[in-house]
């Protein structure tokens, strides 16, 4: 019976496995990658990924400033105008900026794929960068997200944690610094040359046909210089450390406590952090089922798994209104990663397996873990990923967390540094 | 004050300069009234000259580089002194005809096409309606 339950689920996944394989082979002639998806969704979407991330900037800053340029005044097509055609449209433009990638995204009515496909394909070949839109809009903008991004604890955490771990490269921070160095037009006209090419572009449609997206893009993009001078990155290297970063005094207190690699995530891993985990999978039945002991009431505990193209973060953010709380919950933390091993076996291991197939499962369900997917280039396949997780056993999975904590810990408090634990105090 | 047509006001300058006969005759002429209106002998260029008292010439300021913008107020504070000391610079100083060019109004236009370009959207007339959907 339940074999039998199953084996619908079991087509849908190989379909999905399938879709996102096409991807890997899908290289035109024109040295495009496209790679569509299309179940059957009420509205379309297409997004250009670009190699653009903050690893690869030459200046620190200059990629949070070219995301924040994008649909500015084209050679054709001014701001204004592509804002108001796309109102008609009915459609949505949106820029979002990854450590790997800059993505630029449209979301609109089947039909329309022609007009969007061949904004996007504008805004990546001709953006003319002008100096007032630098200064009007551009600028004010970064000034916003940035002074918003280092008031917000958990980003700050992140940020700091990533530099820690892997100094250059991915280390870089996500948004520009109003203390980096001066960034002007002529630097995000630079980047975008030298990122903005056939090599280090991909494009993905939603609710679109493979072939039809892959016409449309071949026609719109063929100026599209064929690879830029500085598109490939640096290896990562894992390196580890602690840092304490004074905000908000007054706020939620926050640590990450955190491990990294310098290879892509594993499926040990995968199932580590469906293992350490402290949400539950019920709302309102905290503590049921929980790895960790002794976890003080009022701190959230928050697993991160942070995979990119060669590395990997894994690690937990604890957040509490006090910094004695805080330092309960990171005890506790450091405990459970320390005694994986013992309690990892029996009903735990078969819980961590399944959740982490479930979560690997539900997000290809939704455009952003399709995405996720695609920007790490990976050719694993649902299937694949589903009997990469079932190998997994309480040994392999407790010698990849004993390698892992080998490494020197990435440990960042922020909130009130004086009364925050540091990280020998919490047993790292 | 309210100029007729935009910041700049109405000019005949693109219609003669394009008829080379014209131009030749409008030209001493023309040479003669800058000489009149007296703004090289104070150090001035011609576009010192145009009304900032509006909103889409304050943006085309803005716009200008740090440079240009600086020299502007240079020239125009070495204006007042003259004028105050009822004095004209000496004749070394005065702004030479290849000196005088329109900094400003490039910008002044590049504003004045995205004005003219958000009221046309704002008043527009969707026509064309997506073909029905086949199949």
């Amino acid at each position: 019976m339940l074999a039998a339950v199953r084996s619908p689920c079991r087509r849908a996944a190989s379909k999905a496995a399938l879709r996102t394989r096409s991807f890997a082979t899908s290289v035109n002639a024109a040295g495009l990658r496209v790679a569509a998806f299309d179940n059957g969704q009420p509205s379309a979407s297409v997004t250009f990924l670009v190699k653009a991330g903050t690893r690869h900037e030459s200046k620190a800053g200059v990629a949070h400033f070219l995301k924040n340029f994008a649909f500015k005044n084209t050679a054709n097509r001014s701001a204004l105008r592509i804002a108001r055609e796309t109102e008609l449209y009915g459609g949505i433009l949106s820029s979002s900026l990854g450590r790997e990638h800059l993505a630029l995204t449209a979301e609109f009515l089947k039909g329309d794929e022609a007009y969007f496909v061949d904004l996007l394909s504008e805004v990546v070949t001709s953006t003319r960068f002008s100096r007032h839109e630098f200064m009007e809009s551009v600028l004010p903008s970064v000034q916003a997200e940035s002074s918003e991004a280092s008031h917000n604890p958990v980003l700050t955490a992140l940020d700091v944690a990533h530099s820690l771990a892997f100094r250059k490269g991915l280390g870089s921070s996500l948004v520009a610094s109003p203390a980096g160095p001066v960034i002007t037009e002529e630097d995000v006209k630079a980047y975008a040359h030298s990122t903005f090419t056939k090599s280090g572009l991909s494009v993905f449609g939603t609710g679109i046909d493979s072939a039809t997206l892959a016409k449309l893009v071949e026609k719109s993009l063929s100026s599209l210089a064929s690879s830029g001078s500085s598109a490939s990155a640096s290896a990562t290297k894992y390196f580890g450390g602690e840092s304490r970063v004074l905000l908000e005094s007054h706020g939620p207190q926050t640590i990450f406590i955190g491990y990294g690699s310098a290879s892509a995530v594993t499926p040990e891993l995968q199932v580590l952090a469906a293992h350490l985990t402290n949400t539950p999978s019920i709302k309102w039945s905290e503590g049921a089922v929980s790895t960790f002991s002794n976890m003080p009431h009022g701190a959230s505990v928050q697993t991160v798994l942070l995979p990119y193209s060669d590395a990997t973060l894994f690690g937990f953010l604890i957040q509490a209104p006090t910094s004695e709380t805080v330092h309960q919950a990171g005890k506790s933390v450091v405990a459970a990663l320390k005694d994986v091993s013992g309690s990892f076996k029996g009903d735990a291991l078969k819980r961590a397996i399944a959740k982490a197939k479930m979560s690997s499962a539900a997000a290809l369900e939704t455009r952003q873990g399709l995405l996720d997917a695609i920007s790490l280039d990976s050719n694993t396949t649902l299937e694949s990923a589903f009997t990469g997780i079932e190998k997994v056993s309480a040994q392999t999975a407790g010698s990849a967390a004993s390698s892992l904590t080998k490494s020197k810990p990435v440990y960042v408090a922020v909130g009130d540094v004086h009364s925050l634990p540091h990280a020998d105090e919490l047993g790292l | 004050m309210v100029l007729l047509g935009g910041p700049l006001g109405i000019s005949l300058a693109p219609y003669i300069v394009k008829n080379p006969g014209l131009h030749r005759f409008i030209k001493p002429w023309a040479n003669m009234f800058i000489n009149a209106s007296g703004y090289r002998k104070v150090g001035l260029r011609y576009d010192d000259l145009i009304s900032e008292e509006r909103e889409d010439v304050q943006k085309a300021l803005s716009r200008l580089p740090d440079k240009e913008s600086y020299d502007r107020v240079y020239r125009m504070r070495r204006a007042f002194q003259c004028d105050t000391m009822r004095r004209l610079l000496p004749k070394d100083q005065w702004t030479k005809p290849e000196e005088d060019v329109r900094y400003l109004t490039p910008y002044i236009r590049e504003v004045e096409k995205e004005d003219t370009e958000r009221a046309e959207w704002d008043a527009m007339d969707v026509k064309a309606v997506r073909k029905p959907l086949t199949a």
